[in-house]
């Protein structure tokens, strides 16, 4: 019944929407009978092999710059008596929330050759360093945007190990580094595995960044501008988001048969999270600079942001020439509709992926069904749909359409809140498989032992054990949502239904419009980080329910 | 079969019934009146700081009247009326790029509408302000140009351009920014411009000798304006009212226009099949009224207007393309060229320059770097080798009359016995990188002749 | 080949050590002393702190006042991985992740002991616990007693100090229990290794023990053998905790040459000279201590209580009874022979006290 709903809903708002455009890749364009020559095409063709190669190298690298900048956030603030934690975490997370252009604007200004970083190591040292230059330049903005995967899944791993394990190898004389490295790190490595999976396929599907750092010889830039050229329909284009589909799928694949086994939090009994040691003063001191620098590095861009939505003029300067708030005044004269929209398009995503998430998880680890996993991975290749994709997808689906009253079902704003939950689905549907993983069937069995039904089991017993997981879902779901542009820009019909980001990339388009943009922005990042915040309190009050 | 309702305008559901608690599906639906008031619903590329304008003043002329924009870049826009189409609650495509208007009018998207308004001249530069067939109408004018950061350049101590060959010159290496003509209508008419003007083989030298100098190609047309007002890169080659605007705005910038450029007509059309036909064609008025044409003339707009008396209003040193202070007014545009060959110029720019950039780049440098010192101590043998490295880089793997042959642009309609796009495009790419190789190997063997 | 593990064994001191956590003090004022190869274990109720000061003495701990000392040296404030002190947990804690050879290698390797000399301590160590042939299996691949040798293995292998023992036995079926108990204990006096048992189960404390400190509430109630505390409870605590007691409510009275104590319902208990007699002591004695009188027999001098029997258990050798007198409950432990019958509930019955074999306690 379950199964029923959910495949149903994929089908109408991922399967069918995508297909309707992708058959363009197997069609012959003159006959329009079916053929594989374009897949040949894209083999043969040095360009595509160049960007696959790009693309995978760049989405590898990405995963270890990411690891290095998630690690010692999670290490610190999981294992220490830490003050701020939750501050770290929720900081950890804006990365996330980096507004489409104007956070690549921000970025630009601090960190291009000629930022403001590097402006100052000019005058300074007289050398310049190529951050945003090339397949590095997409390596670290991609790095610095999407780690907080990995910070998020691995907080929730490391708080689940037994500490017994880790005291246990003190207990046998080691301790720091090679203690983290040899116990803490293999017994969290289901949830790294989580993210790093995540944000491997996110930077392999991803294309906003490397156009906006205008590399071009990778596949989902390449895909985006054969499917975006006026009056062309270049099959080669939708062939490669067929590959950029099957690929995400291979790789959720091959780290589902890396864990296959390793299902450790369920094995142990006990539980209770690692212990949390109090530092050294020393140590507290170096604890305390990593982690600075760590947050300030990976929130230059909202600090950037924040500068352009308070400068007057910033042009080829360290900083702007002069400060006002004008900008702000213009953004809630002009746009507060769109924060409200925001908020609810926003929030429904994350609801129905929350719910969405927690069905399919409760379908692939608590049933034997054999399509459900199948269900999983169907949910998980929204990622390597491109917005444009599905928003095109959406129109030709949907536009035919017509609800009671005469709108098209296309030109309702539910849509834009489907289309969102559609693409932002895989993010809380990870953590809420990782939630429930880790969740010991027993319990759910001693509810059922004692006469609960099977809906009630879930309500009572899962629901309630899973609340940070679930919050992490709708945190993620959410804040990368209010963001989202590609395919909300196709479905947008009215500005009176358009989210932030619209009104962020209508700014974005004019010279004057930049300060508001990025004012525009900064709401959008000082919003859902607050909802964040709220969210991890709401968690944290759950946690603690589940440990008394 | 459109009910009537659907006709007078697009209902909808309003989100704050959310609010209010009530079911989605029994959310009110509130249809709007009909006739030449009610909204108006116009898909534009524009931003907010040229649409503002229009729409209050528009407003204020008709009371009663709605002008609902929707921003959209311009394919966004172009795929969404082809997928609406069924269901069109579109009055208006509100936008620069020719090439989307080409497009939709060729799909039969667009509606006839011949504008009553007076003084407005036929033609300006090589174009016809309006689609001969009355489907486009042109409201502005803006002129190609190059743009540059004062502080940057004062910074990196380069002289201010003049021309396109000027930013060929090696002291131009690594400061240009230009948008993909594959991605910006502008960019292709500058480029077919170019190709026009100078002549195939010579045309394609100029724009491979600036693109030789190229920081990036961006694929947004407002990434230029964005990457020179910021000072990311120095020089950009955009259209006049990027920079115009962001002079408005402040920012430390100039423009200049070439000699050898062109003044594209910014369009408006109506939709086929308008939920409002009549309030479309009063906005259409309305834009080139003195009023409206007036309004182009706002700092954040600084478009050029079509009608030639509106100039007389404008401020000191307005560029002004009915006097010939730009444009090249002897240029002869071939529309109907042009329009053949224009998805393989394109592609030709893609996979020789774009997707080469590096290796042209690589070349180019090769190159200028023996120049500066010649310019030091001449040497004819490496003036020679240097010739011969400057024609590998502009050599084309097809001539301008292959470039309009049916064989090749069937390749990119999809017409049956055709070579597929993939191939051409690998083919070409192939060819670009060898002789790019080539020609830096010649600078080399060039840099060791001049000692 | 235990010959490798083998080490010359130490004491433990712990000496005024006071804990708290927030503001709930956990440990107060412990002082133990440990004897060098002794098997001792920590005796009480959930909650009473015995495993906190077992967490204590591996690291996982810092008391406010106090300190502990191993083999003469002060180790309170080395980390845990310095301290030398072999723990096993509870849950075991057994590393999913490697393989029962690697899990038994590992504190080896992470005390840079010698590649060569690591293969022969683990293979002896596997043997010692009797688990020859099962390193490369692992530890999910294991039942709960085999899991168990594991992390007993794990740490004998590191040859430590002294073997803190965290409830080995409270993850085991019953019949596993008796066996791996005689097994620690073999394994112990094999080692010759000071080893502290942590357990709320007086029954395992008592079998394998040389000494058992009981503790209740964060203090060490008393420090005795298993049978001295039996025998001679210090407190009421440590009585009832200990084996089954009746502890009685009365007065004690004193006049001239001796005292006695008067229970409810005016039965006065003569007590032996020389006891000690608070006030606020109560009586206490083993159901052992008390028989039925057969009507008509000789009481002997023995102090008779009537009463109604209320219950029956029959516990094998003995049936015990519950017997309800003047309000308390008395339980008689009468022996069991073969065929014999038994008394009824509902019955009256005359309950005859040894009156030397009575004590007065205190809480």
């Amino acid at each position: 019944m379950a199964f029923t709903l959910v495949a149903l809903f994929l089908l109408a708002f991922l399967v069918v929407p995508v297909l309707t455009v992708v058959t363009v890749a197997f069609q012959d364009r003159a006959s329009g009978s079916f053929t594989l020559a374009h897949f040949g095409d894209f083999l043969s063709n040095d360009l595509f092999r160049t960007s696959f190669l790009n693309s995978l190298y760049v989405s590898l690298m990405s995963v270890v710059v990411a690891s290095l900048i998630a690690l010692p956030l999670a290490y610190f603030t999981t294992r220490f008596e830490f003050r701020g934690a939750i501050l770290v975490q929720t900081l950890g997370v804006l990365p996330l929330i980096m507004p489409p252009f104007a956070g690549a604007v921000a970025m630009g200004l601090l960190f291009s050759r000629t930022g403001t970083v590097n402006l100052l190591l000019g005058d300074w040292l007289d050398i310049n360093i190529p951050f945003m230059e090339g397949l590095n330049g997409v390596i670290f903005v991609q790095s610095v945007h999407y780690f907080p995967f990995i910070l998020l899944n691995l907080v929730a791993s490391l708080k689940n190990i037994d500490r017994a394990m880790e005291e246990s190898a003190q207990n046998l004389g080691s301790h720091g580094f090679r203690l983290f490295r040899r116990i803490v790190l293999p017994l969290a490595m289901p949830g790294y595995v989580a993210g790093a999976s995540l944000v491997f396929i996110k930077v392999f599907d991803d294309l906003a960044t490397p156009l906006l750092l205008n590399v071009r010889e990778m596949l989902a830039p390449q895909a985006y501008l054969r499917i975006t050229s006026v009056g062309l329909e270049d099959p080669i284009g939708y062939v490669i988001s067929v590959v950029l589909i099957l690929f995400s799928v291979l790789s959720l694949w091959v780290s589902s048969l890396a864990l296959r086994g390793k299902d450790y939090a369920t094995v142990q009994r006990g539980g209770g999270g690692l212990a949390r040691r109090r530092m050294s003063r020393g140590q507290a001191v170096l604890a305390y600079a990593v982690i600075i620098l760590i947050l300030m590095l990976v929130l230059a861009p909202h600090f950037g942001l924040f500068l352009l939505s308070i400068a007057t003029i910033w042009s080829f300067a360290p900083l702007p020439d002069g400060y006002t708030l004008a900008h702000y005044t213009r953004v809630f004269a002009e746009s507060s509709q769109y924060i409200t929209n925001t908020l609810i398009y926003a929030g429904l995503a994350g609801l129905i992926d929350v719910i969405l998430g927690t069905t399919i998880a409760y379908l692939v680890l608590r049933t034997k069904l054999a399509g459900a996993r199948w269900l999983d991975y169907l949910a998980m290749s929204a990622l390597a749909v491109p917005g444009l994709v599905l928003g095109i997808g959406y129109l030709r689906t949907f536009f035919g359409v017509t609800l009671p009253g005469g709108t098209s079902l296309a030109a309702f704003w539910g849509i834009i809140v489907l289309a969102l939950a559609v693409r932002r689905l895989p993010y809380a549907l990870r953590a809420c498989t990782a939630a429930m993983q880790q969740i010991s069937a027993s319990l759910e069995e001693a509810a059922e032992n004692l006469g609960a039904r099977r809906l009630s089991v879930v309500r009572r017993i899962v629901l309630p054990l899973m609340a940070g997981g679930l919050a992490a879902g709708f945190i993620t779901s959410f804040a990368t949502a209010a963001v989202e542009l590609s395919a909300t820009l196709m479905l947008v019909q009215s500005s009176n239904d358009a989210p932030l980001a619209y009104g962020l990339y209508v700014f974005m388009q004019s010279p004057a419009g930049r300060g508001a943009g990025a004012a525009l922005g900064i709401v959008a990042v000082v919003i859902v980080g607050l909802s964040t915040l709220l969210s991890h309190l709401v968690a944290e009050r759950g946690g603690g329910r589940k440990s008394a | 079969m459109r009910s009537k309702l659907e006709q007078a305008g697009q209902p909808m559901i309003g989100r704050r019934s959310l609010c209010a608690l009530v079911p989605l599906i029994a959310g009110a639906a509130q249809a709007q009146t009909a006739g030449a008031s009610g909204k108006v619903s116009v898909v534009t590329s524009f931003s907010n700081d040229v649409t503002g304008p229009f729409k209050r003043a528009f407003e204020a002329a008709h009371p009663g009247v709605t002008l609902d924009i929707q921003n959209r870049n311009t394919t966004a826009g172009v795929r969404f009326v082809q997928e609406t189409r069924a269901n069109n609650a579109v009055d208006l495509f509100w936008a620069s790029a020719p090439d989307a208007f080409e497009v939709l009018k060729t799909a039969g998207l667009l509606e006839v509408y011949r504008p009553n308004a007076q003084g407005i001249p036929e033609r300006i530069g090589p174009y016809t302000i309006n689609d001969p067939e009355g489907y486009v109408t042109g409201f502005a004018a803006s002129g190609y140009g190059i743009m540059w950061n004062e502080r940057y350049t004062r910074a990196n101590r380069l002289p201010d351009p003049k021309e396109w060959s000027d930013l060929a010159k090696p002291v131009y290496h690594d400061h240009v920014i230009i948008t993909a003509p594959s991605r910006s209508g502008t960019t292709h008419l500058t480029l077919e411009t170019i190709l026009q003007g100078e002549g195939w083989e010579k045309g394609w030298g100029t724009v491979k000798g600036f693109s030789g100098n190229l920081r990036q190609i961006t694929e947004r047309s407002f990434g230029v304006p964005d990457a020179v007002n910021s000072g990311q890169v120095g020089i950009g080659i955009v259209i006049d009212f990027f920079a115009f605007s962001a002079q408005g705005a402040g920012f430390p910038v100039k423009f200049v226009y070439p000699s050898v450029t062109t003044v594209v007509p910014a369009n408006i059309a109506i939709v086929k099949n308008p939920p409002n036909l009549a309030g479309a064609k009063a906005f259409i008025d309305f834009l080139l009224s003195t009023q409206g044409q007036e309004i182009l003339l706002e700092p954040t707009i600084r478009r050029l207007p079509v009608n030639p008396a509106v100039y007389a209003k404008a401020p000191a040193g307005y560029p002004n393309p009915f006097t010939g202070s730009i444009g090249m007014p002897s240029l002869r545009f071939d529309v109907v060229e042009s329009g053949k060959r224009y998805a393989v110029v394109d592609a030709l720019y893609d996979q020789t320059i774009g997707t080469n950039l590096d290796s042209l780049k690589r070349a180019t440098k090769a190159i200028g770097d023996v120049e500066t010192r010649l310019a030091r101590r001449d040497n004819s043998a490496a003036r020679a080798l240097l010739a011969e490295a400057r024609s590998l880089i502009s050599a084309m793997p097809i001539t301008e009359a292959e470039a309009s042959s049916d064989a090749v642009t069937g390749a990119f309609s999809g017409r049956a016995g055709s070579p597929r796009q993939a191939e051409l495009e690998q083919r070409w790419s192939a060819f670009a990188r060898e002789k790019y190789q080539a020609a830096a190997a010649k600078a080399a063997e060039a840099a060791k002749a001049a000692g | 080949m235990s010959e490798l593990l083998a080490r010359e064994p130490a004491g433990i001191r712990v000496e005024g050590v006071d804990l708290s956590y927030g503001t709930t003090r956990v440990l107060k004022d412990v002082n133990l002393e440990i004897r060098p190869g002794e098997f001792f274990a920590f005796l009480g109720p959930s909650g009473c702190g015995k495993t906190t000061l077992l967490r204590l003495i591996a690291g996982f701990n810092t008391a406010e006042r106090g300190r502990v000392l191993v083999g003469g040296k002060d180790i309170s404030a080395l980390p845990p991985w310095k301290r030398d002190v072999g723990m096993v947990f509870q849950s075991y804690a057994l590393w999913p992740h490697m393989t029962v050879r690697r899990n038994v290698a590992f504190g080896l390797e992470e005390r840079r002991v010698a590649r060569t000399e690591i293969g022969p301590r683990v293979e002896a160590a596997l043997k010692l616990v009797g688990l020859e042939g099962m390193g490369e299996r692992r530890p999910a691949q294991l039942s709960g007693g085999q899991q168990q040798r594991v992390a007993l293995a794990r740490t004998v292998a590191v040859r430590p100090m002294v073997l803190l023992l965290d409830e080995p036995l409270s993850n085991l079926d019953a019949r596993l229990r008796v066996q791996v108990r005689r097994e620690l204990r073999e394994l112990q006096q094999r080692l010759r290794l000071t080893t502290i048992f942590v357990t709320h189960d007086q029954e395992e404390a008592n079998t394998v023990c040389d000494r058992i400190a009981v503790m209740n509430d964060g203090v060490v109630q008393q420090v005795g053998t298993p049978m001295e505390l039996y025998d001679h409870p210090a407190n009421l605590f440590v009585a009832g905790f200990l084996g089954t007691a009746n502890i009685m409510p009365g007065t004690v009275l004193r006049d001239g040459g001796g005292a006695a104590f008067e229970i409810a319902g005016g039965t006065r208990i003569p007590l032996p000279p020389g006891l000690a007699a608070p006030d606020d002591a109560r009586l206490v004695f083993r159901p052992q201590d008390v028989s039925f009188l057969p009507p008509g027999a000789d009481a002997g001098g023995r102090r008779l209580i009537e009463g109604e029997i209320t219950h029956r258990e029959f516990l094998g050798a003995s049936i015990r009874y519950g017997v309800r007198v003047a309000g308390a409950e008395v339980l008689v432990d009468a022996p069991h022979m073969g065929g014999e019958g038994h008394l009824a509930v509902g019955g009256r019955a005359v309950l005859a006290l040894d009156a030397a074999r009575v004590k007065l306690l205190t809480a």
